[in-house]
């Protein structure tokens, strides 16, 4: 069991890492769009200084368009922050809805890179007592697993909660994407994972099945 | 002088471009490798400026696709990572002064910018 903790955790310090890097370059674009922003306001008041009429329109464009930028930046602080804390915290009740809701929105941009679409279908909430980081690594070791293998063409992958019984089953439905080799892959890489939060991976048809116990 | 911008934020480029194009340079921007290797194909460019993690392929493979089209092209890096494996691999190809983390201040870059077309 404490061999099986420490791979856990080597496993979410790889995830935090990945997650965080990612973080780290949206942040440096909005910083860099505020500059280029700032920087074209500097140069239209050079200009104004040599003559050139400034546009009040285009002055307020560029306002706005920082404003939008810290705005950005902003919602990417809070995801940090939130992920931050969700490292440490222990199991708590959540809704796998809104954890998922999370978790893509920590991996949007590194499926963009890849030109897959994330969502998450609309559904009643499915509560479950787990530690939200543990899931979150979880869900990204078969988002990871779909993405290496997605085509070069867009396509999009679907993300579904519902109850069976004494489990929580999340459905992942890819367009465009081959499952086949997903669950050992996914087994193989996160098994002390699977293990930690008593969960189980399968293929069917057209979709993979993760199944959580909604009590660990 | 013709310069490719190569972005996938779409406002950092068009705005670079414009700020680029107030400094007498002819600046052309597109946000992936698509769209830059239609560009280069159709139009001659003295230097390109390539964001190293873009969508799909990343800025040194584009480098080299464009390069094999444009041998007399010269080329900078922009990243937002800084990552010493990037830095490593980017310097490899352009040398360690023309690869730049964002934010980029425009004196600097159209210092590089100069540097490399002149020398």
């Amino acid at each position: 069991m404490k061999d099986q903790q420490v791979t856990a955790d080597t496993q979410g310090l790889h995830f935090f890492g990945v997650m965080t890097a990612s973080i780290s370059h949206e942040l440096k674009n909005a910083l860099a769009i505020i500059n280029e922003n700032a920087g074209l306001l500097g140069d239209l008041a050079l200009l104004a200084e040599k003559g050139r009429p400034l546009d009040p329109q285009k002055l307020t464009v560029q306002a706005e368009r920082i404003r939008q930028q810290v705005r950005r930046a902003d919602d990417i602080i809070r995801r940090l922050n939130r992920f931050a804390h969700s490292a440490h915290e222990g199991p708590a009740s959540a809704d796998i809805h809104e954890v998922l809701d999370f978790t893509l929105a920590l991996a949007a941009r590194l499926a963009a890179m890849k030109n897959v679409s994330l969502s998450v279908e609309a559904g009643t909430p499915v509560q479950l007592e787990v530690r939200p980081f543990q899931l979150e690594n979880l869900l990204w070791l078969c988002l990871k697993q779909i993405l290496a293998t997605a085509p070069e063409g867009p396509s999009s992958v679907v993300f579904a909660a519902s109850e069976a019984g004494e489990e929580a089953v999340i459905s992942i439905r890819c367009d465009g994407v081959p499952l086949t080799g997903t669950v050992t892959s996914v087994e193989e890489e996160g098994h002390p994972l699977l293990a930690e939060l008593g969960a189980s991976l399968h293929l069917e048809t057209d979709a993979l099945l993760l199944k959580v116990p909604r009590r660990s | 002088m013709r310069v490719l911008l190569v972005d996938d934020e779409e406002e950092l480029v068009s705005t670079l471009a414009e700020r680029l194009d107030m400094r007498g340079i002819d600046a052309t921007w597109v946000t992936n490798h698509h769209d830059a290797l239609a560009a280069v194909e159709q139009e001659d460019f003295d230097l390109a400026l390539l964001d190293v993690r873009l969508p799909q392929m990343n800025g040194l493979e584009l480098k080299r696709l464009i390069a094999e089209r444009r041998p007399e092209m010269k080329f900078i890096f922009l990243t937002g990572h800084g990552s010493e494996e990037d830095f490593k691999a980017c310097s490899a190809e352009s040398g360690p002064e023309y690869y730049l983390i964002k934010p980029v201040q425009i004196e600097v870059l159209m210092a590089k910018i100069n540097e490399l077309t002149q020398s």
